[in-house]
């Protein structure tokens, strides 16, 4: 159980997909400027990316090493496919909200990405959690990202009044540019803290 | 050689089971998403023309002579058997993705409503459009959509910074929608002057 929970852990933080291994930027700059949108995406993004990674895992030893990248691609867009289909047909109410979401997950390549570095050479349970992983680390970074930009460009954060009226909302934050400046900052804290973390220990 | 013909095969096979489960789905999911649509039409129709009427699809959809527009289909309101107003779908292009809505008018030429069947704007700009939590008239609670209700085809301009207020961050968005509501209007307005 504490293999899984540090594949788990890994993927969260020292193994960020956003922040550390820098893949799947386009979209948390394109969602991040409210937290409904972010946590929305997050629930889009885990419909994907657990399954997609347990399948690549389950396939892994019948798919031949030279053609893996196109098979990782269809099991990415029929997965997206499926969850849009399904979603659209029962939960239709949720599917009118998220379904720019569903349409932007196939694109986003940290799926694609864990196919190729984790899921292909580990098993379907190491995979389970690092879907599960990657998810969270997401979700996490994309929640915190949206917190921030959202408070300074609208006011409100969930779509809760939280500044007062009188607060001048920055429109630059809810606009892709404050999703670069917000990556940054967070990347140059995460490094530096796990920076720290590893002097204290030597 | 060989070990291309054995990639090409292979792939073909995964290819294969892959469009194989994606049409089981289709097949179970299609006609559910048929229904839904149905019935967020009718909805939709019931949204922008509250009160008891009945709503008759044209034999033909109404002609415009704007190309930035695409009509789809129209639905005359009516009551008993009076004519009472002209419901119109219309698709525009937006920012990103085009834009599909519908227009209600009255005889009179006033809008009675206008609602958004489908719209891939940015999140957070420009698909404020459909936000109904979003107001362009925050003390008198107003949506982007909700705006045009009452207007008059004839006499309002229909224009956006004239009598209609823009999305914040989202011009093009708000200037199609806009236009939409304008092409869609002239036309159901035009029909229902004609009589009938």
């Amino acid at each position: 159980m504490k293999k899984y929970a540090k594949i788990f852990w890994d993927a969260v933080i020292p193994n960020n997909p956003v922040l550390i291994i820098a893949i799947g930027l386009c979209s948390v700059i394109a969602v991040s400027n409210s937290v409904k949108s972010a946590l929305l995406m997050t629930f889009a993004f885990s419909m994907v990316q657990i399954p997609s990674n347990i399948i690549v895992s389950a396939m892994r030893k019948i798919i031949p090493y030279e053609i893996r990248v196109p098979i990782f691609v269809s099991v990415i867009a029929a997965f997206t496919t499926i969850a849009a289909l399904l979603s659209r047909a029962y939960f239709s109410a949720i599917y009118e909200v998220i379904k720019l979401y569903i349409l932007l997950v196939v694109v986003n390549c940290i799926i694609i990405g864990r196919a190729e570095a984790f899921a292909y050479s580990h098993n379907i349970a190491e995979s389970f959690f690092d879907g599960a992983g990657m998810t969270i680390g997401y979700g996490l970074v994309l929640t915190v990202i949206a917190v921030v930009r959202e408070l300074l460009g609208k006011g409100t954060i969930a779509g809760i009044q939280v500044l007062p009226e009188s607060f001048k909302p920055a429109l630059i934050m809810v606009l892709p540019p404050a999703g670069f400046l917000m990556i940054g900052i967070l990347v140059g804290a995460l490094e530096t803290y796990l920076r720290r973390k590893k002097e204290v220990r030597k | 050689m060989k070990s291309t013909i054995k990639f090409a095969i292979t792939l073909g096979i995964i290819g294969a089971v892959i469009g194989l489960a994606l049409a089981v789905v289709w097949r179970i999911t299609s006609p559910v998403i048929a229904l839904q649509d149905q019935k967020a039409l009718e909805e939709g129709l019931k949204a922008i023309f509250p009160g008891d009427y009945k709503f008759e699809k044209l034999n033909e959809p109404l002609k415009t002579t704007d190309p930035s527009g695409v009509i789809g289909d129209c639905f005359a309101v009516k009551s008993s058997n009076e004519t009472e107003g002209l419901v119109v779908t219309i698709t525009v292009p937006g920012s990103q993705a085009p834009i599909k809505l519908i227009v209600g008018v009255k005889k009179d030429g006033t809008i009675s409503g206008v609602k958004i069947l489908s719209l891939q704007e940015t999140a957070g700009l420009g698909a404020n459009a459909d936000n109904p939590n979003y107001y362009v008239n925050k003390s008198d609670r107003i949506t982007f959509t909700g705006q045009f209700s009452g207007k008059n085809i004839g006499k309002d301009p229909l224009e956006v910074k004239k009598d209609v207020i823009a999305i914040t961050g989202a011009t093009i968005t708000s200037k199609a929608v806009t236009s939409a509501v304008k092409i869609a209007g002239n036309i159901a307005y035009n029909y229902l002057k004609g009589g009938q």
